[in-house]
């Protein structure tokens, strides 16, 4: 007889290694290099572990907290909102990506491409209805007279 | 719960004079905060609850140094201790504005 070996979920103690790579991955874009955050691990009275994720130096806060409280995760800010709660890690990790906050580096290349966008545009295209018009002014008279 | 005096809780640990980081000031705030609740005989899942919030993580966000008491709750946070409130407001803004802490009151905390 066979036995499929079921991998037991952990309730508490400090994190699996499979529960802190899945972590990582899922902050992945928030601590890549550049955005000078980083993260750290601790652990309640009760000894439920928590991951939190620092914002840059110098106030390295929390941002972001996931704790595993009897198998169950839980999101919550560094203001302690709660965010999200779930037993799938995975998904807890798709809310976590998507509540990270915006860094200002971001906020300045997301502005940084639409000035360039914008500037483009009206470089190629403003000549092009400047002379759209030209050729509509000097046509609509004649075309009045054919009418 | 377990009162203790005033006077004595707030006059320990005050932050060493050698300008630590915020990091260091919110973990010396949060051990400050544990020894506080614990005086207070209650659990972090006590004050969670007596806060009015679901989990418990959060108290020991703060009490591990990653997050400061916010400040809407942070009279509530005092009373549930048996704290005066604004002498616990005062005693916090020392370890998560100290610049502020020392325009403020400098001359007074020497």
């Amino acid at each position: 007889m066979s036995v499929v070996a079921f991998e037991r979920k952990q309730d508490s103690g400090e994190w699996s290694d499979k529960e802190l790579r899945a972590l990582v991955a899922a902050f992945g874009a928030a601590l890549a290099p550049g955005t000078g955050r980083e993260w750290e691990t601790g652990m309640t009275e009760r000894g439920d572990a928590q991951f939190y994720l620092l914002s840059p130096l110098p106030d390295q806060a929390c941002e972001l907290c996931v704790s595993r409280i009897g198998g169950r995760y839980v999101l919550e800010d560094g203001l302690g909102r709660l965010l999200f709660e779930h037993r799938n890690l995975e998904l807890v990790g798709l809310h976590a990506k998507a509540a990270v906050p915006s860094t200002s580096w971001l906020m300045v290349r997301a502005i940084t491409l639409w000035c360039a966008i914008r500037n483009t545009m009206h470089e190629r295209f403003e000549p092009l209805l400047v002379e759209g018009e030209e050729l509509f002014v000097q046509f609509v008279p004649q075309l009045a007279a054919f009418a | 719960m377990k009162r203790v005096k005033q006077q004595d809780v707030f006059a320990e640990r005050r932050p060493v004079k050698a300008a630590p980081d915020a990091k260091q000031l919110r973990k010396m705030a949060g051990d400050w905060l544990k020894q506080r609740r614990a005086d207070a005989e209650m659990s972090q899942a006590d004050l969670a609850a007596r806060l009015g919030l679901k989990y418990y993580t959060f108290i020991s966000q703060v009490e591990n140094g990653f997050s400061r008491v916010p400040i809407e709750i942070m009279g509530a946070w005092a009373s549930e201790l048996g704290l005066e409130q604004a002498a616990f407001a005062r005693h916090l803004l020392m370890y998560y504005e100290p610049e502020l802490y020392r325009l403020l009151f400098g001359a007074e905390s020497k």
